[in-house]
């Protein structure tokens, strides 16, 4: 899977360091060439996508009749949890890297560590943003979500989500050695962020010791708020707080174990 | 593994008990436990996969003095076996749910599980016997899964599926195996469900063998 390297077009690339701002895309895009060069990922994610809403929510919300319209709220939850299950790939990705000797050749690039950073968080969550906008589509077409103020507000409630899971991918990726406590750490971690929210089941419903958890879940507060505005028209200001907060938290933690992992503590 | 079970069972089908009913929760109990055997069975499709474009010991295994259909069906019942170990927690929690917990007919809930995961093994096999790459595998191994678990009667009765998918939902081994675990609960007899999860699973597991031997000889 992180098997590519970044194409350079021109020897000029190599000796003279471009702007900051076309590093970090650089980075970014290959990040986003990766995951597209491994289609079976992504036949397999939007099979079980598409499964998911037009078997399983589909049956489901006919036996739910304690919960009005229970179709949409689980269509929206299952585009914010999908979302939020392929930003976690980049920390495959990254640990692939170290184990395979990549990380090396990456580290040799003539790109600042800082840019080196930003730009796989950036690429991890656009390609989520890219994978997961076919499916948002179906289901603003399914649901009838028309107001492109309320589409705007819901695909920045999952571009802020696959950034901040990113964030948390990449610090359990550089801060965990072993290849086996890393996936067994990675697929609790995904499996306990996505199902002990609201994204799937509204907070009535939870069990309670899920009730006292499922509030403090950035995929509840994307959840929430990119529901907040599909379904009612409003801004759900402070699941945009909780969902800022959750990025600047992980991203920082994410870049600062990278760092760490890289240059041994040395900031660069 | 049993992190897992556990959510599907705490929280999954908990949060399902509350928003539909809570004998709905003891209807959909066993699933939890048939998709960890599912998952763990498929283990064994894994390995023979690593085996051969991993660890490179395919070429190993094949020279030990074992005939190749003794061979593949050591392969095939240690997935059983594993399987069966990885669900154990699983299936006395279904079994103290059931009330089965501390009656013989404990036995049968562990033989239910047995031959579901007999079928699931064999699938797995025959799937690493044509995967060429992990993503392949995993891709296949995904869309099994999510037959198994969406077409089957883990969460609905076949009658809500439209008349054309219900052959498909009935000749689904989960759906055998789900009737298997719920004729438990009401102390009915598991002889009939069990039957006809037989049939598939041996089918199943035949399948793995053929695919293995034709695997091995290449």
């Amino acid at each position: 899977m992180s098997s590519s390297t970044i194409q350079v077009t021109s020897s000029n690339e190599l000796s003279v360091p471009g702007s900051a701002s076309r590093l970090l895309i650089q980075m970014a895009r290959r990040d986003i060439a990766t995951l597209f060069r491994t289609p079976w990922i992504i036949i397999s994610r939007s099979l079980a996508f598409i499964i998911q809403l037009f078997v399983f929510a589909y049956l489901i919300s006919r036996l739910v009749v304690s919960y009005p319209n229970y179709f949409g709220y689980y269509a929206v939850g299952a585009v914010v949890s999908t979302v939020a299950s392929i930003s976690f790939i980049i920390g495959y990705d990254i640990f692939e890297e170290a184990e395979e000797g990549l990380l090396d050749y990456l580290l040799t690039l003539p790109i600042p560590r800082r840019e080196f950073i930003i730009g796989r968080s950036l690429g991890g969550a656009v390609r989520a943003m890219i994978y997961t906008i076919p499916m948002f589509v179906i289901v603003a077409v399914v649901e009838s979500f028309a107001n492109p103020i309320s589409i705007l507000a819901a695909l920045l409630d999952l571009f802020l989500i696959a950034f901040g899971v990113t964030g948390l991918s990449i610090t359990v990726a550089v801060s965990v050695r072993s290849a086996n406590r890393f996936d067994v750490v990675l697929a609790l971690l995904e499996l306990a962020v996505t199902r002990a929210s609201t994204a799937l089941y509204p907070f009535v419903a939870l069990p309670f010791y899920v009730q006292a958890l499922a509030p403090f879940s950035p995929v509840s507060f994307a959840a929430d708020s990119a529901r907040q505005a599909l379904m009612k028209s409003s801004l759900d200001v402070l699941g945009l707080a909780g969902l800022a907060a959750f990025v600047v938290i992980f991203l920082g933690l994410g870049a600062t174990f990278y760092f760490r992992r890289l240059e041994g503590g040395v900031y660069a | 593994m049993f992190a897992n079970f556990c959510i599907d069972l705490f929280v999954t089908a908990a949060t399902f008990g509350n928003l539909i009913g809570s004998s709905y929760f003891l209807r959909i109990a066993p699933g939890s436990n048939l998709i960890t055997a599912m998952v763990a069975a498929f283990q064994s499709g894994r390995d023979i996969w690593r085996e051969k474009y991993i660890k490179d010991l395919a070429s190993y295994l094949l020279t030990l003095p074992v005939s190749r259909r003794l061979f593949v069906l050591s392969r095939i019942a240690g997935g059983v076996a594993r399987s069966l170990v990885v669900t154990i927690p699983g299936t006395l929690v279904i079994s103290y749910l059931y009330g089965v917990l501390f009656s013989p007919r404990l036995i049968e809930a562990f033989v239910i599980v047995g031959v579901f995961s007999l079928g699931i093994v064999g699938l797995s096999i025959a799937v690493s016997a044509f995967a060429s790459t992990i993503e392949v595998f995993a891709t296949v191994r995904s869309a099994i899964q999510l037959y198994l678990s969406f077409l089957s009667t883990i969460f609905y009765d076949v009658s809500l599926f439209p008349a054309i998918v219900q052959p498909i939902v009935q000749t689904n081994p989960m759906t055998w195996a789900m009737q298997a675990f719920r004729a438990l609960q009401i102390q009915g007899s598991t002889l009939y469900p069990t039957a006809a999860l037989v049939g598939p699973s041996l089918t199943f597991a035949m399948l793995g063998a053929l695919c293995y031997l034709w695997y091995t000889r290449l």
